[in-house]
């Protein structure tokens, strides 16, 4: 029996709580939040310790492993003292506020055998990790040209003061929407050797962007644009669309759908020539336990089966973490050039 | 202030019991219909495909448009509906209260909360920030006061059940003066509750749907035959549990077989929803297997026009007739 704790008890603290919860191989001992409302809440109805320093949880309950669901500047700190305390982490994402304090993470991990995991939780939804395969069989031959766009609801008015309308905190489009998007093209593709033209737009938050538009260069002939915006009332709640071009083919891809356009008869039997149609109902795999979405319970328990069987995190570790970091600072600083 | 607050007494909780029906009209409600009419086809919400959703937004952009395929429904027989607690339901709601008697025998199936609304609220304004707004949202000065008087002791407390109840409240204000058959917990919630383990939180929300509005809780849930297990062991009799029940196992978890064993074994009033699995089964495959199962005591469907909601009834009642 697994011993987990959690640190940062809000709604995604909460969300991967109730799904491990379940789990019939993980006891939670204790979560850790700065709200007193929560922490009483948290003692009264779960039965665990709830602790408002993490510092003192870590000396005192000595978790197997660790949910770090903290504002993302508190990052560094959680997880350095997680790692320090042998407890395997999964950080939500993004990993950290910069490459730099990224790396300092990992010098921490030296000489231990922790699993490590960041929450980029798309690549286990069912749709993309079906493109995930056919990018991988590199179906589409040379690819060309992509775009990834991500659109959502989430901020429709200027928001009060909290640490997502605060950039040194985390907060703004590009580390919290945009980076699900930079992470879907690094673990599609790879990361880009150059970015150029970004343009952030401020739409209805004072000091933080609400949308981000860049292009993404490879050497080797392919271009793509990443378009992501956080304030477009039209939808009900946040979605991705990914279209890739290679001269073999097309796929098309958002939360439910997936399309794929083969030019001719394609290797993979499981397509055929022309368009091809694999909607979310039939791609789904029922979970052991639901909550919000299949791939929410996915990646966790990749991360427990990843500890129970002493292995590494090949999907989504703290590497892919900093390496969307990486291009997340690369994208800041060519946004600072002015082009707009 | 504080002196008025402190007066108001706290239930013990990890004590709570389920409470009994206390009128006959209470022990009415707990006959369900055997077909509701969904909305998810209203607000766009479709697990197929975001253009579908797109499109189907588009059309029901407007009320009126609603009203009509609501009234296709109603005409054709089918007098049970279930909305979920969407901002646009309450001028639905006005609408039937507005036309007593072309709507004498509606009967409504709330799902609450609408969970979408909270999450972006919750970015907004943080927890605290999105509850204090939906518990005294399009309220007077009054009222507001007078619910932070009820409420009182669960805001300097901070109490978790106080706080589901003033919400649960404020949500059922739009369904004021029709009549209730059940209130469900939308699934997002219920799953949620459900992995953390909160019995009292289940207790205390059936409790207070009974005691409130005279009805019995119900329950949406992606994990059927755990949420049995669970309701049963909170003392929830016979349970009224709906869950996604399709050919193809779409949010059937943890497995097809389980949900199936489940509906054999278990003592529950089942609701089936997304037969057609979005789109995914045809219709009369979606139908006959539904009608094969043991315990599928009602079927929830949407549909957009006449014609899909006279065909689906009629496959739906020749397949249960047969049977």
């Amino acid at each position: 029996m697994l011993r987990g704790t959690v640190v940062g008890f809000g709604r995604m603290g909460i969300t991967h709580y109730s799904i491990l919860n379940r789990h019939p191989q993980v006891k939670f001992v204790a979560v850790c939040d700065s709200s007193g409302f929560v922490r009483y809440n948290a003692a009264k109805y779960l039965g665990v310790e709830a602790y408002d320093d993490y510092h003192k949880m870590f000396r005192e309950v000595k978790p197997d492993f660790t949910i770090a669901a903290v504002p993302t500047a508190m990052h560094m700190d959680v997880v350095k003292t997680a790692i320090l305390n042998d407890a395997h982490v999964f950080v939500e994402k993004p990993f950290t506020l910069n490459p730099a304090q990224g790396n300092e993470l990992m010098s921490f991990l030296k000489g231990k055998d922790l699993v490590h995991q960041v929450g980029y939780v798309v690549r286990f939804s069912d749709v993309f990790m079906k493109v995930k395969e056919l990018m991988d069989q590199k179906v589409l031959g040379d690819l060309y040209k992509f775009r990834l766009e991500i659109n959502g609801p989430t901020v429709l008015r200027g928001a009060k003061k909290s640490w997502r309308s605060n950039h040194n905190e985390g907060g703004g489009c590009l580390y919290d929407f945009a980076s699900h998007g930079i992470d879907l093209i690094n673990y599609l593709i790879g990361p880009p050797d150059n970015i150029v033209g970004t343009v952030f737009q401020r739409i209805f938050s004072k000091d933080v962007e609400d949308a981000v538009i860049s292009t993404f260069i490879y050497k080797w002939g392919l271009c793509g644009n990443l378009i992501v915006n956080w304030s477009d009332s039209s939808y009900r709640k946040p979605d991705n669309y990914f279209e890739v071009l290679g001269k073999k083919g097309k796929i098309i891809a958002d939360l439910r759908t997936l399309k794929v356009f083969f030019r001719e008869t394609p290797e993979n039997e499981e397509y055929s020539q022309g368009w091809n149609i694999k909607y979310y109902p039939s791609l789904a795999e029922p979970v052991r336990f639901f909550v919000r979405g299949f791939e929410f319970t996915r990646q966790l328990d990749y991360f427990v089966d990843c500890i129970l069987k002493n292995k590494p995190s090949e999907i989504c570790s703290f590497d892919d973490g900093l390496k969307t970091d990486t291009v997340i600072e690369q994208i800041r600083a060519d946004g600072t050039k002015g082009y707009n | 202030m504080q002196d008025v607050q402190t007066q108001i007494p706290v239930a013990e909780y990890g004590k709570l019991q389920i409470e009994p029906f206390r009128t006959e009209r209470e022990k009415d409600s707990a006959e369900l219909d055997r077909l509701i009419f969904g909305d998810n086809q209203f607000f766009g919400i479709n697990h197929m495909s975001n253009e579908k959703a797109q499109s189907q937004a588009i059309r029901f952009k407007d009320s009126d448009t609603i009203i009509k395929v609501i009234d296709n429904a109603y005409n054709a027989g089918i007098h049970a509906f279930m909305f979920n607690t969407h901002d646009r339901v309450s001028e639905l709601c006005d609408h039937f209260r507005a036309h007593p008697d072309r709507y004498s025998d509606l009967r409504l199936y709330p799902s609450l909360p609408y969970a979408h609304k909270y999450a972006n609220a919750v970015n907004e304004s943080g927890m605290l920030g999105a509850l204090n707004e939906f518990i005294f949202s399009g309220r007077s000065t009054k009222q507001a006061i007078s619910t932070i008087i009820r409420g009182g002791k669960s805001i300097i407390k901070k109490d978790m059940i106080e706080v589901m109840k003033l919400l649960v409240d404020a949500e059922m204000r739009m369904f004021r003066g029709l009549r209730i058959k059940a209130v469900f917990l939308q699934n997002i919630i219920t799953d949620l509750l459900l992995g953390l383990g909160v019995r009292d939180v289940f207790i205390e929300f059936a409790n207070h749907v009974k005691k409130k509005y005279g009805v019995e809780a119900a329950f949406n849930t992606a994990n059927m035959p755990v949420l049995i297990d669970f309701l049963l062991d909170c003392g929830i009799e016979n349970p009224i549990v709906c869950s996604s029940i399709n050919k193809v196992g779409f949010a059937m978890c943890p497995s097809q077989a389980e949900c199936e064993r489940a509906l054999a074994k278990k003592a529950f009033r089942s609701i089936a929803m997304a037969i057609f699995a979005s789109g995914a089964v045809p219709p009369k495959e979606a139908i006959e297997y539904i009608c094969n199962l043991p315990n599928i005591r009602t079927i929830i469907f949407g549909a957009s026009s006449r014609e899909h909601i006279v065909d689906t009834m009629n496959m739906i009642y020749s397949c249960w007739q047969e049977k």
